[in-house]
């Protein structure tokens, strides 16, 4: 009479950890990314094509609690654009016409590596769902969290995403388009950043085109609250950011 | 220009490179060739005059650009070396900007040669009152800014401008030149971008706008402008009916008339898919654009001249050149009141470089029409275009009387 209760009492033992609180375990792996609420970020791209460095993009980011996002686009040939995230809405400044733009979230996906990949550093905000089991991806046990956006402008609208039993950590990503086709796999390279263990890189490697694979650098990182008029679609065309 | 200033000038630009390690410099450089090759109309009724203007003559310009900031003022310079068929190259410095924005927190300033576009269009933009750029040309040169004094105050969804461009003028040559006094709005309202312009000029007296962008899906966005002027103005052709001399005075080919309250309006579409592809639908009305009438009589008036060689004592050149100082009435930014813009354009998803677009262009009041196929390749630092425009439409459309009848383009630009 007490087997059926000791199996209930060892299967809730067995569920992972935050498996009722899958907030809890996005908003510890998003420490690993993104350390403070509001930061500058500097962003490498580095876009490989069958083992060979084809770009390398820069872009400075900016993020701000809110689901508040500024790039600012670095390199040379792309020098002069800008796009503002804000919640759903986006917006984009080409050099050819300095007025803001307005986008549909499917514009932002196109691109080397989205925009959304590049200022998109958090997943707490925007991704609900469920651990769907434990798996072992390169000898490292993790969590399998099978994630959905809770929002329309979401880059990805479903990940699955595999963290780190022991400490939360990003390991591996699935990241699905709305037609819920695989579009890219994502691996996150660790390194110590001010004293913390923090995600240095993440390697997007493309599953709608072979050969093709994307490294995503985070050279720096530092503590940087804008005023809110910067994440103003209207202020894009100043240059008090940087151009 | 002397080829010594447009040496100092690409000397310039190098000495600004060289000090680009200064931490207080940093700009970029694009060099950029264009080249097009037109192809005249075998059946024109301008060809008289047709010599006498640039009309199916190749060109090509030469562009090094140089942008970003050196201290506290933003910079774009731009040295053009252009030239076309039949004619001698020549040079062009240009500071497309050289401006100062300071201030901090909700009061913020502007001060110097700055690109003010505005509007929510893409080929047609009613309240882009300041900057009135030119919109659809092929490989378009690096926009010019405007001399102007700017007070902007920012809020976290709201922004008004108030705007004194080209300081000190009044009337000039070109409206873009003419002093203004012009206040800018923006409101983020439910999702949307709300727009809003107020201008007082000489010219056009108040001038008073609105304009309306939003995504209500992922993939669709919604667009529409609107702009109510006091007067308006459009070039059109000699009154009818004209006498020999008039038929004969190049300077009087055209002339300027003063429209009543004209309004101008736009509505648009801008549909995306995940698989790169874009769809773009626009229809507006421009009240200060040539009517269908203009063509015609500007090519019945053609052929009048034309007649007048067969006159004795008729010097051809006056025909000529009345003919060709006629086919000024070309360049107006907007052909004809009505126009419809359909866009495909598809870049690829997979990030290859590569992208194309098809435009067509119809002008419903007189029956004309301009297509555009367009392809483009990107790499880590270097661009290519090429594509090919061509006009037709009915015998007595804008586009079908233009004396030429396709345009080649290929460009190619180099970031560094």
């Amino acid at each position: 009479m007490f087997k059926p209760l000791l199996f209930a009492a060892l299967a809730l033992l067995a569920l992972p950890a935050g498996a009722a609180d899958v907030k809890t375990l996005l908003k510890e792996a998003d420490a690993f990314r993104l350390a403070d609420d509001s930061a500058r970020v500097e962003t490498e791209v580095r876009v490989m094509k069958a083992g060979k460095l084809d770009k390398t993009r820069l872009y400075a980011v900016y993020v701000k609690p809110g689901r508040r996002s500024l790039v600012v686009f670095r390199s040379p040939s792309e020098r002069g654009q800008k796009m503002l995230m804000l919640g759903d809405d986006f917006w984009l400044v080409l050099p050819t016409s300095q007025r803001p733009l307005r986008i549909t979230p499917m514009q932002k996906l196109l691109g080397d590596a989205s925009t959304g990949d590049i200022a998109s550093l958090t997943w707490a905000e925007d991704y609900d769902g469920k651990v769907d089991g434990e798996q072992t991806i390169d000898g490292v046990p993790c969590l399998r969290l099978d994630i959905t956006g809770q929002r329309k402008g979401v880059s990805y609208p479903r990940i699955v995403l595999y963290l780190a039993k022991n400490d939360r950590r990003p390991v591996h990503a699935e990241l699905y388009v709305a037609s819920d086709k695989l579009a890219k796999e994502a691996d996150f390279r660790f390194g110590d950043v001010d004293g913390r263990r923090q995600v240095v890189a993440m390697v997007l490697t493309d599953r709608l085109q072979r050969e093709r694979l994307t490294e995503v650098h985070y050279l720096a990182r530092a503590a940087k609250t804008l005023g809110d008029e910067y994440y103003n679609p209207a202020f894009l065309i100043r240059a008090d950011i940087e151009n | 220009m002397k080829p010594i200033i447009v040496l100092a000038w690409v000397l310039g630009l190098t000495a600004v490179q060289a000090v680009a390690d200064d931490a207080a410099t940093d700009l970029a450089y694009k060099t950029r060739f264009v080249g097009e090759a037109h192809g005249l109309r075998a059946d024109t009724v301008f060809a008289p005059g047709v010599p006498l203007t640039s009309f199916g003559r190749d060109r090509a310009r030469f562009e090094q650009e140089a942008r970003g900031r050196v201290g506290p003022v933003s910079l774009l310079l731009t040295g053009t070396f252009s030239g076309q068929q039949g004619q001698h190259a020549a040079g062009k410095p240009l500071a497309n900007e050289a401006y100062v924005d300071f201030g901090s927190g909700e009061n913020r300033f502007s001060a110097g040669k700055k690109i003010l576009s505005g509007d929510v269009g893409y080929g047609f933009r009613p309240i882009d009152v300041l900057q009135r750029e030119v919109r659809l040309q092929a490989l378009p040169p690096t926009l010019e800014g405007i001399p102007s004094l700017i007070w902007e105050r920012f809020t976290a969804d709201a922004a008004w401008s108030m705007v004194w461009a080209n300081p000190g003028y009044g009337r000039r040559g070109e409206s873009r030149d003419d002093g203004s006094l012009a206040l800018r709005g923006y409101r983020r309202w439910q999702g949307a971008d709300l727009h809003g312009v107020a201008r007082l000029s000489s010219r056009y007296g108040s001038e008073l706008g609105a304009a309306i962008s939003t995504v209500p899906h992922e993939s669709l966005e919604l667009h529409a402008s609107f702009l109510a002027q006091r007067r308006g103005e459009r070039f059109a052709p000699l009154a009818a009916p004209a006498t020999i001399a008039q038929l004969l005075a190049p300077d009087q080919a055209l002339r300027t008339v003063t429209i009543d309250a004209p309004r101008k309006l736009l509505a648009g579409f801008t549909w995306t898919t995940e698989r790169g592809w874009s769809v773009l639908g626009e229809a507006w009305w421009d009240g200060t654009a040539p009517t269908a009438g203009d063509w015609s009589t500007l090519a019945r008036q053609a052929a009048q001249r034309s007649a007048l060689l067969a006159f004795p004592g008729v010097p051809a050149a006056a025909v000529n050149g009345s003919i060709a100082a006629s086919t000024a009435l070309f360049a107006a930014p907007v052909r004809t009141r009505r126009g419809q813009l359909a866009r495909v354009a598809w870049t690829d998803p997979a990030a290859s470089g590569w992208s194309g677009s098809f435009d067509l262009l119809r002008t419903p009041e007189d029956g004309g029409w301009v297509a555009t196929l367009a392809a483009g390749w990107e790499a880590d630092r270097l661009r290519l275009d090429a594509g090919v425009r061509y006009f037709g439409g009915k015998s007595e459309s804008s586009y079908r009387l233009m004396p030429e009848q396709r345009v080649l383009f290929v460009g190619a630009s180099l970031a560094f």
